[in-house]
């Protein structure tokens, strides 16, 4: 009875201190096997794509002549969304080059273009998957939350272990990071097709693959070009971090200014991404509003 | 017409809830559909209907929003898997099938090939332009680019859309809508045709013009059109027959005269009390027939059998041996004999009322032109068969009685004395 007293008194003044759960070694213990086991995996099957991808894309965008970019940039804003919007394009990109940086925004441009481009061959497949089978869709959310809500820092050095340090274990935070809303939003997009249009095209014959690419897909498009807006706009988000572990381009810029404490190197970086993304963002959301289907959907 | 393939469904029910099945004796045991709500949670949609659709035909099936009249026509195609009952169509070549127990294959070619469907709310796609919308359902039947757009074309002209072939559906008003849907129904040159309630969501002009225009399609190409309307003047107006539903049942099938005068339940009665009787009564029904009691001999003259009717002497009917009215003498003297449809298209009609000239109208001519053709002469109108015997006489108390109560004197006399 007398032996009781402290326990109880220790409880409840910390009830914590009973039971410790040791997520700490479980976790150390589980990176460290995965790391262990599927290094070569990871180092001689995802690395070379995404390299490869990305090497080719920055390759392509560097040695570009600026001017010649800029007038294909023009072209693709007046086309995507309006004339006004490729006019702000060349200019946005016009004063990066001036500040100096024109290379440094080359290679974030290509790092987010890869990244976005796995997003899209990843994400849109699965999102797919998702809006047809409930189970998978119930599996896939708590994933989907851990994604997007773990703070990006968290697997950055797990990445560099199974990648070592340069632009590769960047990207694949990247990927990880901007994804969840081309899956949620690829999902969405198809779920919200009404049921008149799925009965009209089944009343017609339709097998279920007619009916998800000639009418659910189209459908969502304008639902998933806003998935793929949020993604362009998480990834670039993402470029700074990825700098810390290696990666290049104007991330590099506001990392290194930091550190130096050259805070006018890091605010022509800054600068940089900022209007960088301003571009993209206008850009995909003309995209996402030209098609029919969203114009109908807005004279209702 | 021809021969296509046509519809006959045979006890089709539909139970919505987690074990239909186990619902269908309760219904054989004749439980009503809200004990069976009330007691086990199941719905009961569509509840044993039979029905059949002739060759050519517009059948219509109408009732009251929740009356399962939407859940049977999905049924017939399968959008909605009815939980028993048998859906067969009649194919010239294949002889009958069950779409109730096809595979998703066999389905897939009847939905593609035999039938296709017109919806309320047009369910246009609206990322297609009106000449792909148009020719979606030949798309699915895999026909090459040139051929379907040179038949999409065709039937977009066929419902008055020529020149609209690049626009997009929300461009075009509702009524416009609705003739790409019809166009892109009728191109797959399927032999049935089902129509969901296609122009409730009309203007009523717009809603008469397409009926109309449904009408000319339908003596055009000779499809059996299932219609479905919660509209009972659109139901008389268009169906060669109708099927009245409440409740999940079918109440009453006949054709829109016999609704009419006939009305079996009391909701059918209820439901035609306010509908229009001129575009439906025909002669036959409301006429007074040329026969004892109502009419007694008044002698012989000059080879014809004379009548006059029961309390009117002033007007003696000359009938000749075949039974044919040859003469009429109003007052002693004779009138003259027209006949309705000539005599309404040579004269206008006007406050003036012949007293010298009688009309004389078929069996199946519609009350509203026998209206008319009072509205010509003071004297009564003949209604003649097909061999031109006298059969029965319209005058203005069978007029008003036919227009009051749907049905002619004779009829509620045999009732009254039944």
């Amino acid at each position: 009875m007398n032996d009781l007293v402290p326990v109880l008194g220790g409880f409840l003044s910390d009830p914590f201190d009973l039971i410790d759960i040791p997520v700490r070694e479980w976790v150390t213990e589980f990176v460290n096997w995965i790391v262990a086991t599927f290094r070569e995996f990871f180092r001689t099957w995802i690395s070379p794509p995404v390299r490869g991808t990305m090497e080719a894309i920055q390759w392509a965008l560097t040695s570009t002549p600026p001017l010649i970019f800029l007038a294909v940039l023009f072209i693709i804003g007046w086309r995507a969304a309006s004339w006004k919007v490729g006019l702000f394009a060349v200019i946005a990109f016009a004063f990066v080059g001036f500040m100096g940086v024109w290379y440094e925004l080359m290679i974030t441009l290509s790092l987010v273009a890869t990244a976005v481009l796995f997003c899209l061959l990843i994400g849109v497949p699965l999102g797919i998957l998702c809006s047809r089978k409930d189970w998978f869709y119930t599996g896939m959310r708590p994933v989907l939350d851990i994604m997007q809500t773990t703070p990006p820092f968290v697997y950055l050095v797990p990445a560099v272990m199974l990648f070592s340090i340069g632009n590769v274990p960047g990207l694949i935070a990247t990927i990880i990071f901007a994804m969840p809303p081309t899956i949620r939003l690829t999902n969405l997009g198809i779920r919200q097709v009404q049921t008149e249009f799925i009965e009209a095209a089944t009343a017609f014959g339709s097998t279920p693959r007619q009916i998800l690419w000639k009418v659910q897909l189209p459908l969502a498009l304008p639902t998933i070009m806003a998935g793929l807006n949020q993604t362009i706009m998480l990834s670039l988000s993402m470029v700074v971090i990825a700098a810390i572990i290696g990666a290049g381009g104007l991330g590099l810029e506001v990392y290194a200014g930091l550190e130096r404490l050259n805070i006018g190197q890091a605010f022509v970086g800054g600068i940089g991404i900022v209007l960088l993304a301003m571009v993209l963002d206008r850009i995909t959301q003309g995209l996402g509003d030209k098609g029919p289907a969203s114009r109908a959907k807005k004279s209702e | 017409m021809g021969c296509f393939g046509v519809i006959r469904a045979e006890g089709v029910t539909k139970i919505f809830g987690p074990d239909p099945e186990s619902i269908l004796p309760l219904l054989k045991q004749g439980k009503k559909k809200e004990e069976i709500q009330r007691e086990t949670g199941h719905v009961v949609g569509v509840n044993n209907a039979s029905f059949e659709l002739e060759p050519g035909e517009v059948f219509v099936i109408m009732g009251l929003s929740g009356s399962g009249k939407s859940t049977l026509i999905r049924c017939i195609n399968r959008l909605i898997d009815p939980t028993a009952g048998k859906i067969i169509l009649k194919h010239p070549e294949r002889g009958e099938e069950d779409i109730a127990a096809m595979d998703a294959e066999g389905l897939r070619h009847i939905r593609t090939h035999e039938m296709s469907m017109v919806f309320q709310h047009f369910a246009l796609f609206p990322h297609r332009t009106v000449l792909s919308n148009v020719v979606y359902g030949l798309e699915i039947q895999g026909r090459d680019k040139k051929e379907r757009e040179e038949l999409g074309r065709k039937f977009l002209a066929m419902v008055g859309l020529e020149g609209w072939e690049d626009h997009y559906p929300f461009e075009l008003s509702g009524g416009m809508q609705q003739r790409v849907g019809l166009a892109r129904a009728v191109a797959t040159e399927g032999k049935v045709l089902l129509m969901d309630e296609p122009f409730s969501a009309l203007d009523p002009l717009i809603k008469v013009q397409m009926q109309n225009e449904l009408i000319k399609i339908q003596q055009e190409l000779g499809r059996t059109i299932l219609f479905i309307t919660h509209d009972l003047d659109e139901a008389m107006r268009i169906g060669d027959h109708i099927a009245i539903m409440d409740g999940g049942e079918i109440v009453q099938i006949g054709n829109p005269e016999e609704i009419l005068v006939n009305p079996r339940t009391e909701y059918v009665a209820n439901f035609v009390e306010h509908a229009d009787p001129t575009g439906v009564i025909t002669a036959s029904t409301v006429a007074l027939p040329f026969k004892a009691p109502h009419f007694e001999p008044a002698g012989e003259e000059g080879g014809l059998s004379y009548y006059v009717r029961h309390g009117y002497p002033d007007i003696r009917f000359g009938v000749d041996n075949q039974g044919c009215l040859q003469k009429l003498v109003v007052n002693g003297e004779e009138a003259a004999l027209a006949d309705l449809d000539e005599a309404l298209a040579r004269e206008r009609t006007g406050p003036e009322r012949r007293v010298d000239t009688t009309v004389q109208c078929n069996e199946d001519t519609i009350l509203r032109q026998v209206l008319r053709g009072r509205a010509f002469t003071q004297l009564p109108v003949i209604v003649r068969d097909t061999e031109q015997r006298i059969t029965g006489v319209i005058d203005e108390p069978e007029l008003i009685h036919g227009i009051l109560e749907k049905r002619g004197y004779a009829l509620t006399e045999e009732a009254a004395s039944a």
